[in-house]
């Protein structure tokens, strides 16, 4: 039996400003192909995780296997070259504003320039086919050449979508995609996270407030309160006491249809 | 039960002497008090007015005068004016007797308020009313000058009102006014009357000497071009700098201490004006290079301020495209590359711009200590009371300068 695919164990992370404690002793695995769904309140340690995962935030303990390679321990330019396999989006997009649709989804084959040609910004032909036809598979083959400020919510956030694509990731983490976006929208980009779990295999890392599309598209849920981990299992395993548990006692539970 | 109130059938109160005695001395006492509010505040009204009378007439009209109105304008305006500040705020005698204005209700109403002030010229003024308990004023307006109402949260202090600290910002301001006139030796009059004496200079100024034009225009664009090239050079140091003057991009105990140093360095520099750093340079590479001399201060001092303004706008970047970008695998340049510089290009740009707009200016005002271009040509026909060659160059730098800022505001404009 292969160890699971990704494995976070005894995961600490303390920021040295004020002494916050963000994640406290935080342990558990995915499998190949899941769609891992991590719930839990604003300030519970959601996002610091998943930054830990592709070490845009350093953890302060603990290790993370990716494949049984040591997250953890790379070396900056190694850890360039897992980072390639790990695409990421983000809660605000984060795109480049002032450049064109394309222009940011060609970024992300930036781990795959050479860095001369990536600072004359000459990508090659393949990589611009490639940004077309993301482009094409997210619906916004004709916005290509649309600077990204000129365009809608959930369509920079589908252009974040064609972004992580480019690397052809193995595994996607997703910081709270779609708590900037209205309901409808929501629903599109979640489908085009489901859609490349199932169809590309990626192994999906989503944060998401609201539990009713945890439940609608995850295949197993984890819950952080505090950074512990207060649940794992799968989506239907959630009842109201659980809820109770995770998000406090006056919670209620909103409904995204 | 009688039907009547208590006590109505119980015999009414013998008019004994000590009784008289008591009434009278209670109505006394608040007469008294009454009257004590009155006559401090009508003093404080009238010192107040003497001060500021007395310094307005020595600094600004350089005589002497008290009043400055007639006798009766004057008690008019203290009395007016003591009577407006104790029906609509709280008065220094209402303060020295810790007395306040109060309603049945709490706080007065501003239409109790106006009554307060009418009442008090029936009573006050004539005296008799206020021999009454309760005074005229205070029956008529429904309020009673009593000890301060106990609120539910403590007063605040004087410091964390707005009236409070508008008073105590005026009375600085005035002190700050009265200390400065005197320092700067202002004297208003002066200024209006004695503008005759400038009137040849205007009607030289307004009269171009055409003969020299040519020559202006040559320093003209000696002094443009001290302005370019200052600004270009400067631009070619201080973007480097700039992201070592950064605090986001500085992290660590060395990046820390590059960007202390670099940035307390570069506040020294700005600190010293061009003019300064023009007079250095004079000295150093000889004043037959004058318009180079000229070129280094400016350069210098074009520097320090890019770096500052440059380092400012990297601080306020957006981390999240520098996440995103990170997150792709690139390298550290490539992060520069795509998720910096798209953020502070046309900030930069619009900066520069706006240094050279100032090195335009700078550049005539370095030339008048002798860093050469339009201003050494002004200063020299200044110095020789050479008033219409004088105006014929300002003239023309007034052209330059209002077309330079034109353009570089046209263009920043397009920037944005």
């Amino acid at each position: 039996m292969a160890n699971p695919y990704l494995v976070v164990e005894n995961l600490t992370k303390v920021y040295e400003r004020g002494q916050v404690v963000a994640l406290r002793d935080l342990s558990f695995s995915v499998e190949k192909g899941e769609f891992l769904v991590v719930i839990g309140l604003s300030g519970s340690g959601k996002s610091t995780l998943l930054r830990c995962i592709n070490r845009l935030v350093e953890p302060t303990k603990g290790k993370i296997y990716l494949d049984g390679v040591d997250v953890t321990r790379l070396s900056s330019a190694r850890m360039r070259r897992v980072r390639r396999r790990i695409g990421m989006i983000f809660q605000q997009f984060n795109l480049i504003d002032r450049s064109t649709a394309i222009g940011n989804v060609l970024t992300g084959r930036l781990g795959y320039t050479p860095a001369w040609r990536a600072l004359l910004g000459w990508f090659s032909k393949a990589d611009r086919d490639r940004a077309l036809a993301n482009l094409e598979r997210v619906g916004l083959r004709d916005k290509a050449y649309v600077r990204a400020d000129q365009l809608s919510g959930g369509q920079r956030q589908r252009v974040g979508i064609a972004r992580a694509l480019m690397q052809e990731p193995e595994l996607l983490l997703a910081d709270e995609p779609v708590s900037a976006l209205d309901p409808a929208t929501s629903h599109s980009v979640m489908q085009y996270l489901e859609q490349m779990n199932r169809e590309d295999g990626v192994t999906v890392l989503a944060s998401l407030h609201f539990l009713s599309l945890a439940r609608r598209y995850g295949t197993r849920i984890i819950a952080l309160k505090d950074g512990q981990l207060v649940f794992d299992g799968p989506p239907g395993a959630i009842d109201d006491t659980r809820f109770k548990e995770i998000y406090g006692e006056e919670a209620e539970e909103v409904e995204v249809r | 039960m009688t039907g009547y109130p208590d006590g109505f059938l119980t015999d009414p109160p013998s008019l004994s002497w000590p009784v008289v005695r008591d009434a009278l001395a209670r109505r006394a006492g608040i007469a008294g008090r009454h009257l004590a509010i009155v006559f401090l505040d009508v003093v404080g009204l009238a010192i107040l007015w003497l001060l500021v009378t007395y310094i307005y007439a020595w600094y600004g009209l350089g005589s002497i005068a008290y009043t400055l109105v007639p006798w009766w304008a004057f008690v008019l305006g203290v009395v007016e004016g003591a009577a407006l500040w104790e029906s609509f705020g709280r008065s220094l005698g209402q303060r020295f007797a810790h007395r306040e204005l109060s309603g049945a209700s709490g706080v007065p109403t501003g239409g109790q308020r106006v009554l307060y002030f009418i009442g008090w010229h029936l009573t006050v003024l004539p005296l008799v009313g206020l021999f009454f308990d309760p005074p005229w004023h205070e029956r008529l307006s429904g309020l009673r000058l009593g000890p301060p109402v106990e609120r539910g949260e403590a007063p605040r202090p004087w410091y964390r009102t707005s009236s409070g600290l508008f008073l105590a910002a005026l009375l600085l301001a005035t002190a700050v006014a009265a200390v400065g006139v005197t320092i700067t030796t202002t004297n208003l009059r002066r200024l209006f009357t004695e503008a005759g004496r400038t009137a040849k200079f205007w009607r030289a100024f307004f009269s171009p000497d055409t003969t020299i034009l040519a020559a202006s225009g040559r320093d003209l664009v000696v002094t443009i071009y001290m302005a370019v090239m200052a600004t270009a050079f400067a631009v070619v140091v201080a973007v480097p700098l700039s992201f070592l003057a950064a605090r986001n991009l500085m992290r660590g105990p060395v990046g820390r201490l590059v960007y202390t140093v670099l940035r307390g360095a570069m506040s020294i520099v700005r600190s010293i004006e061009p003019i300064v750093w023009a007079i250095i340079f004079l000295i150093w590479v000889t004043v037959v290079r004058a318009p180079f001399a000229g070129v280094l201060a400016l350069w210098v001092h074009s520097i320090a301020d890019l770096v500052k303004l440059y380092a400012e706008r990297l601080e306020a970047i957006d981390p999240g495209p520098i996440e995103a970008i990170t997150a792709t695998g690139a390298g550290r340049l490539a992060v520069l590359r795509y998720a910096v510089i798209p953020q502070i290009v046309n900030p930069y740009i619009s900066f520069t711009l706006y240094r050279w707009d100032i090195n335009i200016r700078m550049a005539t005002v370095v030339g008048v200590v002798g860093g050469g271009g339009i201003g050494q040509r002004l200063y020299h026909y200044l110095t020789g009371n050479l008033w219409q060659q004088a105006g014929t160059v300002m003239l023309l730098i007034v052209i330059l300068v209002w077309a330079i800022d034109y353009l570089s505001s046209r263009l920043r404009a397009k920037l944005a």
